[in-house]
């Protein structure tokens, strides 16, 4: 029997406003093993949250619109179910952690009330035990279980998103996915919340979908990378895959732009220009323009799925005459 | 020799709540030499910006003094305050609230030297700001665009235009790159970098990302709760960190590589309230190694390499 846990398959998502088409989401296609987690990485406007957004069937419509593709949940095709059946998946079977915590959670609601809000919705238990069941979850998420009657601005940014974290998964979901969980976040903070996440994974052995920009996070916290760009995945494989063999283009731009902590080089190589517009893609390769290695065809001719091996692909014509061409790793 | 362009000295910023004083930047020194960068660093709340803030005096010191150029500008009239301006400036984290959105690209820079009479002649002032969209890689097309028209990065090369248009010597750079994308984040990065060659600026970079100050800074100066708790050369700050915070705050940093993996301290708690603190040391709660002594004194910040200033009871090596 297979694995997969989620399986996403030539997503497009469009939102139709009074300027045009946006295309956010162009075709994009993801899995997701069960206990595993696939980092999602790009930069603003990528299309990453609206891709996990989509999971849940979150797009607000108007103006957003799933155009076309399957999105399927342990064989259960999500885009063909009825609200009320949603209703009953959301928060139970597939969970979701926003960025901000601060505008999360209900500030004129008790934390253990708004844990215990989502058991009884999902689980058939009276007030008593929800509000015990809240209690213990806070205190595996390392908040102490008599904090449960105190409101939102009593805690600070990292307890926020502890207790984020604890109604997200009060329910056992199957499937997390964390929106930049981290983001707002200091670093102390970020490496205590980060190893907490990666404890309750192994725990309660979920699949997560991990979106981010942070490529450090990834390192720490994913089994597959999938690197987003103008709405596509541009590549996609394990993680050492990725961070061992880069093969796109734009992934080795990303991995030149961050300030190498360990390594104090003079000058950071930016990827030049900005990312595409989104209402106006170009016809070919969408990183055109802002890539080193582009050739004539890029401009015109959207680029190949190239395979190598079983998990790790990309999206570039570089590799289509030649498969072993080598990325020269930035330098001039 | 270098000279010192900027020295602070027992510099104390509190603020009057009504549970008490909060102890923003409580007594801290340092002093940073011309055409070097300052990294000052730690995580919110800490105080760093409060403590760029009272440098350019948009904040009055509760105590202590700054001196730039040996002028003590706590003691400088308006007038005098008005002409030292000119060359103190900031960069905001926040290009998009930072920017009076009901003025064009070209107005916004042309602004500070219209009323600072530096150019009088509007063709020439014109001319001016012409070139410092040049310096700072805006297109001239955008001359006429609005700041809502334009993404972060070249917000904030507006940020930038406009913090150089008065012959700036000494500029605070407030997270500047901090609500960016990493490949822009890069770009502006190296713009900064190049300007300051160009230029000879001297910079205060203030940041929350330690390996962005890595690359930017020449001296790196560690924050918590107001105090500043290690200070040295950023090449050594790095590889020889002393102060168990500035310890646990660089094995924190999510590192993008498979290769070497950095043992993680994973530090108690959170910061504490800056209200009334104790006399203690500050990071006595969440220290892994704190002692009695930790928390009955506060540790003075000491010499304990040339250069290299740590304010700890047990580390001094």
């Amino acid at each position: 029997m297979s694995d997969k846990l989620l399986k996403i398959e030539d997503l497009v998502v469009h939102y139709i406003t009074d300027d045009g088409v946006v295309e956010a989401v162009n075709g994009v296609n993801i899995g997701v093993d069960r206990g595993k987690t696939l980092g999602l990485v790009g930069e603003t406007g990528a299309g990453k949250t609206t891709t996990a957004l989509s999971i849940m069937r979150l797009i607000p419509h108007p103006p957003g619109k799933i155009v076309s593709g399957s999105i399927e949940l342990e064989g259960t095709d999500l885009l063909s179910l009825k609200e009320s059946r949603l209703e009953k998946i959301r928060g139970d079977v597939v969970s979701m952690i926003f960025q901000d915590p601060m505008t999360a959670l209900n500030p004129v609601i008790t934390v253990g009330d708004q844990i215990a809000e989502a058991i009884m919705i999902h689980q058939k238990v009276g007030q008593s035990k929800a509000a015990q069941k809240a209690r213990e979850m806070l205190e595996i998420v390392g908040i102490p279980g008599n904090r449960a009657g105190e409101y939102p601005h009593q805690f600070s940014g990292g307890m926020k998103q502890r207790v984020v974290i604890a109604i997200a998964l009060s329910c056992n979901p199957k499937l997390l996915i964390a929106d930049e969980p981290t983001t707002a976040l200091d670093v102390t903070i970020q490496a205590q919340v980060l190893e907490l996440m990666k404890n309750l994974k192994d725990k309660f052995q979920m699949g997560m979908v991990l979106i981010t920009h942070d490529l450090g996070v990834v390192a720490e916290v994913c089994d597959d990378v999938a690197i987003m760009y103008a709405g596509r995945i541009v590549e996609q494989g394990t993680l050492e895959e990725v961070f061992n063999t880069v093969k796109h283009p734009y992934t080795e731009g990303l991995f030149n732009s961050i300030p190498n902590i360990d390594d104090r080089r003079d000058k950071l190589k930016p990827i030049r220009g900005l990312m595409s517009d989104p209402y106006n893609l170009p016809k070919g390769c969408s990183f055109y323009d802002r890539c080193d290695y582009a050739m004539p065809v890029c401009e015109t001719q959207k680029p190949p799925k190239i395979h190598f091996g079983e998990t790790h692909f990309v999206e570039c014509h570089l590799y289509q005459e030649q498969q072993d061409f080598k990325l020269n790793g930035g330098k001039e | 020799m270098s000279e010192v362009i900027l020295q602070v000295k027992n510099l104390k910023k509190y603020f009057d709540t009504p549970r008490g004083k909060l102890h923003a930047v409580d007594d801290i020194n340092f002093s940073i030499e011309k055409g070097k960068t300052l990294g000052l660093v730690g995580e919110s709340g800490c105080g760093k910006s409060t403590t760029g803030r009272v440098i350019l005096r948009l904040l009055e010191a509760t105590e202590g003094e700054v001196f730039y150029e040996g002028v003590n500008i706590n003691e400088l009239d308006y007038e005098g305050m008005r002409k030292l301006r000119k060359e103190m400036q900031i960069i905001f984290q926040d290009p998009f609230s930072s920017l009076d959105p009901r003025m064009t690209v070209s107005e916004i820079i042309e602004e500070p030297i219209k009323l600072n009479k530096i150019i009088t002649d509007p063709k020439e002032r014109f001319e001016r700001v012409l070139e410092l969209m040049d310096l700072v890689g805006l297109s001239r097309r955008l001359m006429n665009t609005y700041p809502h028209e334009l993404d972060g990065g070249r917000r904030q090369r507006i940020g930038i235009a406009r913090a150089l248009a008065l012959n700036t010597k000494f500029i605070v750079c407030d997270e500047p790159v901090s609500a960016l994308d990493v490949s822009i984040q890069a770009q502006i990065l190296n713009l900064l970098k190049e300007l300051q060659r160009k230029l000879g600026l001297t910079y205060i970079f203030i940041t929350h990302d330690l390996s962005v100050v890595n690359h930017f800074s020449d001296d790196i100066a560690v924050m918590y709760l107001g105090k500043l708790i290690e200070k040295a050369p950023a090449e050594r700050l790095f590889t020889n960190p002393i102060h168990p915070y500035t310890k646990a705050l660089l094995s924190a940093i999510p590192r993008p590589t498979l290769d070497k993996k950095v043992e993680k301290i994973i530090l108690k708690g959170e910061i504490t309230s800056p209200i009334n603190p104790e006399n203690n040391c500050r990071f006595s709660d969440r220290c892994n190694h704190a002692q009695d002594i930790c928390r009955a004194s506060e540790p003075p910040l000491e010499e304990v390499f040339p250069g290299h200033f740590v304010a700890c009871h047990l580390f001094k090596e």
